[in-house]
């Protein structure tokens, strides 16, 4: 048998196929050159991040040369749509950012091996896949092959002990994540007579068996979004993960993991049971995620319960779609607010990397105290990200919920915007906490800078340059976000 | 008129010094200083220059500048100023050089930090005063919470970090559910921008029971903002904690964005839930003004006794506010009281605000405000006792003043709409005699009891230069009020009239 590819197949794979690549040319050059480096794992290594910086503009530009979104390609396999492509957008942005910061960092905790680069350029391969899949066996492919990326990711740093339990945790958890979702899959398979692709999931509303698959895929995925209450390990893993990781894993696994869970929800043609069971976990997860996050006095794990509540922002188009009975114009509000939430908690994450004690992370409140005054620059950028999570205007937190809020009152769903702005409300009180410390208290505890961290500095600015772009103007990427939907309910 | 986008201008004019600002160095405190100041004159400058050009007997708004922002989204950037803001906008742009100069010297720790804040502290009350679409209202709104909340937090007394949150979380909730209603409105008429809003709720007005429930989260945020009793637990907090600028833009400006709030938006966009809600809110502002004045009679400490005169006087305003039609079958709009009440946030601003600079100025020198402590002041620095007791005379309502001008509007307008309201509101004003007047005689007159004060320096010139506009501004409005009630009367009257 021999493989023929159409051309619109090979544009369709060329991003993650250049991710892929990447992430090989990472790992050999690191293999060859690595022993040469006289600082070890002390050093910037540039050279891999430089790679995988071009890796990534070239995957971006690749994305543009996508082609006839309709036609299926890899026998229906893939899919060119918009929505996969703006999806695929925020995924590769995300890793070109932290990719930039991984060098600096990695050589600030001592730890810079080219493992980590290749891992990051592997798993944003997979990643991208998840985002175009149009059928149920290549998006568990591209589940699992990312989680892998994940798992290792978790455990990178074999002797903090958080880091092996959160490891651990996670492989667990994503194993029996991974079991739902395959359960799931499989009866959506029967339901609909021995269908995988998703188109052909639709027409069989009101067969039993495609609504449990439905909700079981719900469940698997939740796990990987971090729903409520699908959401016990994300605290733990986020605390054991490398501070840079860590933000890679919150924004990058969200994204695709949330395009699937869009795909297969809408293409099952959402019944009642399931509408009404994704309003609940999106009502509960909002809430749960901000009190949850109230009392957390170490910042990764603050910040991935205050994840957790995003989450739940995300899940409201979703309710708002499915009680629209298909009109996919909403889901255009999850779409900006993952580009909000990506600017937003990266920023984050990657101040907070620039911060060492030792050759650990810098993680909780204490750490950070008096940092106003010592790193005024740092303390800007997490003041800046933290004024947008918590979704106050001028920054791009607040356009996302704009978004979100004014089409759910719009649809009718008042009372989720209301739950929304009281989770809002509370989510000031933690995010103003890191403020204060770093303001409004003396340093307590002794915290380096990585100085020299060139492309630390970079993604420090080029994020925060983008919560203030979001925020004002947030025109081209709202268009951008309204185009990429209008496919995608075709159903 | 003019050619020039004065209200942009005007607005962003402190921002992009701010923004300059950020890029000198931060050991340069001296060029910090001047730099702001001078940023400050120069955005005074733009707002005379735009008196100037204002057109008392237009009703409508002058200057607008409406252009989209983002179309997807639907907000526009749309700026206008009537007479109702434009004295306000003033307001605003005339303290601000005198903040700059009052903490010449009392701020040493992050000079950067400071200036910038209280420079985007003024964009974002220059915004909402002029913005007429109610998101970029809203952004302004919630743009003055972030330094406002940096001075109270950094330069702020001994409980600055409890007060700063104090005062974030009331205005944040508040603010919050007033953008639900927000995004409200805009699903009924399909805009943000405020005239077009207003135009097309005359056609088709929103439900009136919802009305209320969307009437009470806008007056939430704003009484808040105010503060009304019983939401005002704040501010005494705030003011006694905040360093002397920040108790000086927050009494002089801050507060009158509840106040102004309920002029251009609660009401207009709400009549009906307005019209519904006018006995309970008057009651409250009653209760605030006879409360807050007593309240105020039994502190020990200076500056918070200024602080809750601030509820009473902020009542004032509000009772004068909603006292927009008479009770009874045959109801008539009045304007006396809004006009009034207008004239009186002015007032207030000038008269507490320069009562803050004076309080500041004493604490500089002697690090306590205890009355107790002080007694005799008179003798020691009798230029600063001077301008005490103009200060005094002009918040207690002297004719001649420019407090008396506003009080009798509103007692005027009180008493043709509620007798009952106005008789309540006069015992308020006589409070206010008393408790001044006792602070007045236990800190100024009497013997100098303690040692420390006998040998307090005088105010010196810098001070003197912040002082006096003050006081030309008070006899100013105090002898020519028409001058100034004619910038805001024919608005009122056009605004009453296409209430209802």
């Amino acid at each position: 048998m021999t493989l023929e590819f159409t051309e619109a197949e090979i544009r369709a794979i060329l991003p993650s196929a250049i991710l892929f690549l990447t992430g090989l040319v990472q790992l050999l050059t690191d293999a060859c050159l690595g022993a040469r480096d006289p600082e070890g794992d002390r050093g910037q290594k540039s050279h891999l991040v430089l790679t995988g910086a071009a890796g990534s503009v070239l995957a971006f530009i690749a994305l543009g040369a996508l082609t006839d979104p309709s036609a299926p390609l890899f026998s229906g396999a893939l899919t060119g749509d918009l929505l996969g492509r703006f999806a695929a957008g925020i995924i590769i942005v995300t890793t070109l950012l932290t990719g930039l910061g991984a060098g600096g960092y990695l050589g600030a905790i001592g730890r810079n091996r080219g493992e980590f680069h290749a891992l990051l350029s592997f798993g944003a391969g997979a990643m991208v896949l998840l985002a175009q899949s149009a059928n149920l066996v290549a998006m568990f492919v591209a589940v699992e092959t990312l989680s892998l990326a994940l798992y290792v990711l978790a455990g990178y740093v074999r002797d903090w002990r958080e880091s092996s339990e959160g490891a651990f945790k996670y492989f667990v958890m994503g194993a029996f994540s991974s079991g739902f979702l395959l359960l799931g899959m499989a009866f959506l398979y029967g339901g609909s007579g021995g269908g995988i692709d998703l188109a052909a999931l639709g027409g069989h509303g009101d067969e039993p068996l495609i609504a449990v698959g439905a909700v079981l895929v719900l469940i698997g995925l939740g796990f990987k979004v971090g729903a409520v209450p699908f959401h016990s390990w994300v605290p733990d893993v986020y605390q054991g993960t490398p501070m840079l990781a860590a933000g890679w894993m919150a924004v990058a696994v969200k994204v695709c993991c949330f395009v699937a869970l869009i795909r297969i929800i809408l293409a099952t043609g959402g019944n009642t049971v399931v509408a009404s069971l994704v309003e609940a976990l999106a009502v509960v997860t909002i809430l749960l995620g901000n009190l949850a996050a109230l009392n957390q006095t170490n910042l990764k794990r603050m910040l991935a319960y205050s994840g957790i509540a995003h989450t739940g922002y995300l899940m409201v188009p979703l309710v708002l779609v499915l009680a629209s009975h298909g009109d996919g114009a909403a889901l255009s509000g999850s779409l900006f607010y993952l580009a909000t939430y990506l600017v937003t908690t990266l920023a984050a994450f990657t101040a907070l990397s620039t911060l060492q004690q030792g050759d650990r992370d810098c993680d909780t409140i204490d750490s950070i105290r008096g940092l106003g005054r010592k790193h005024p620059v740092v303390a800007l950028v997490i003041t800046l990200s933290m004024v947008s999570l918590a979704g106050i205007p001028l920054t791009a937190g607040f356009m996302g919920k704009f978004t979100i809020f004014s089409d759910a009152v719009a649809g009718g769903k008042w009372h989720l915007a209301l739950i929304g702005v009281i989770g809002s409300m509370i989510s000031v009180y933690y995010y103003l906490r890191p403020i204060v410390a770093m303001y409004f208290h003396e340093a307590l505890e002794e915290t380096e800078k990585a100085e020299a961290a060139w492309g630390l500095h970079l993604a420090m600015l080029l994020l925060s340059v983008g919560i203030l772009y979001l925020g004002l103007f947030p025109e081209s990427i709202v268009s951008l976000s309204r185009g990429a939907v209008p496919l995608l309910a075709g159903h | 008129m003019i050619g020039l986008p004065i209200l942009t201008l005007i607005v962003f004019t402190p921002l992009l010094g701010a923004l300059l600002l950020a890029f000198v160095n931060r050991k340069n405190e001296s060029v910090m200083r001047q730099g702001a100041l001078v940023v400050s004159l120069v955005t005074l400058l733009l707002s005379l220059v735009m008196l100037v050009a204002f057109e008392p007997q237009n009703p409508g708004y002058q200057f607008e500048e409406n252009s989209s922002w983002s179309e997807t989204l639907g907000i526009r950037y749309h700026l206008g100023l009537d007479g109702i803001s434009v004295l306000l906008v003033l307001l605003t742009t005339f303290s601000m050089p005198l903040v700059l100069l009052s903490t010449w010297r009392a701020v040493t720790d992050r000079v950067k930090e400071y200036q910038i804040a209280l420079l985007v502290l003024q964009a974002g009350m220059l915004g909402a005063f002029v913005a007429l679409d109610l998101i970029l209202f809203y952004l302004f709104w919630e743009a003055m919470l972030i330094p406002m909340y940096f001075i109270v937090g950094i330069w702020g007394g001994k409980q600055r970090i409890k007060a700063a949150w104090t005062f974030f979380i009331y205005t944040m909730v508040g603010s919050l559910l007033m953008f639900v209603a927000i995004l409200y409105i805009r699903s009924h008429t399909g805009t943000f921008d405020l005239p077009e809003v207003l135009r097309q709720l005359r056609s088709d007005p929103i439900d009136e029971g919802i009305q209320r429930w969307l009437f009470a989260a806008f007056a939430l945020s704003f009484a808040i903002k105010v503060p009304i009793f019983p939401l005002h637990s704040w501010l005494p907090l705030a003011h006694v904690q905040a360093p002397t600028a920040g108790s000086v833009v927050l009494a002089g400006v801050l507060l009158k964005m509840g106040t102004y709030g309920f002029i251009r938006f609660g009401i207009p966009l709400f009549p009906g839930a307005a019209v519904w809600a006018t006995p309970f809110i008057c009651w409250l502002a009653v209760i605030g003004i006879i409360y807050g004045a007593l309240l105020a009679w039994r502190q020990s400490d200076i500056k918070k006794l200024v602080a809750y005169s601030s509820v009473s006087h902020l009542g004032y305003v509000v009772l004068g506010i909603f006292l927009f039609r008479t009770s009874g079958e045959s109801s008539q709009l009045i304007s006396e009281g809004m006009i009034g009440a207008i004239i009186q946030m002015v007032n207030h601003g000038l008269s507490t605000g320069m009562l803050f600079l004076l309080i500041g100025i004493i604490y500089e020198r002697r690090h306590t405000r205890e009355i107790d402590n002080f007694g005799g002041i008179a003798k020691v620095m009798p230029v600063y006792s001077t301008f005490f007791i103009i200060a005094t005379l002009s918040s207690i309502g002297l004719p001649g003043l420019n407090g008396f001008v506003g009080e009798f509007l509103i007692l005027k307008g009180s008493f043709t709409a509620n007798p009952l309201f106005g008789a309540l509101a006069a015992t308020g004003v006589i409070l206010g005699a008393v408790y001044m007047l006792m602070l007045c005689r236990r800190f100024l007159f009497g013997p100098v009891i303690h040692q420390e004060n006998a040998q307090l320096p005088d105010v010196s010139t810098r001070e003197v230069i912040y002082l006096v506009p003050l006081v030309v501004m008070m006899v100013w409005i105090g002898l020519f009020s028409k001058s100034f009630t004619d910038l805001i009367s024919p608005t009122v009257h056009h605004y009453l009239q296409n209430l209802l």
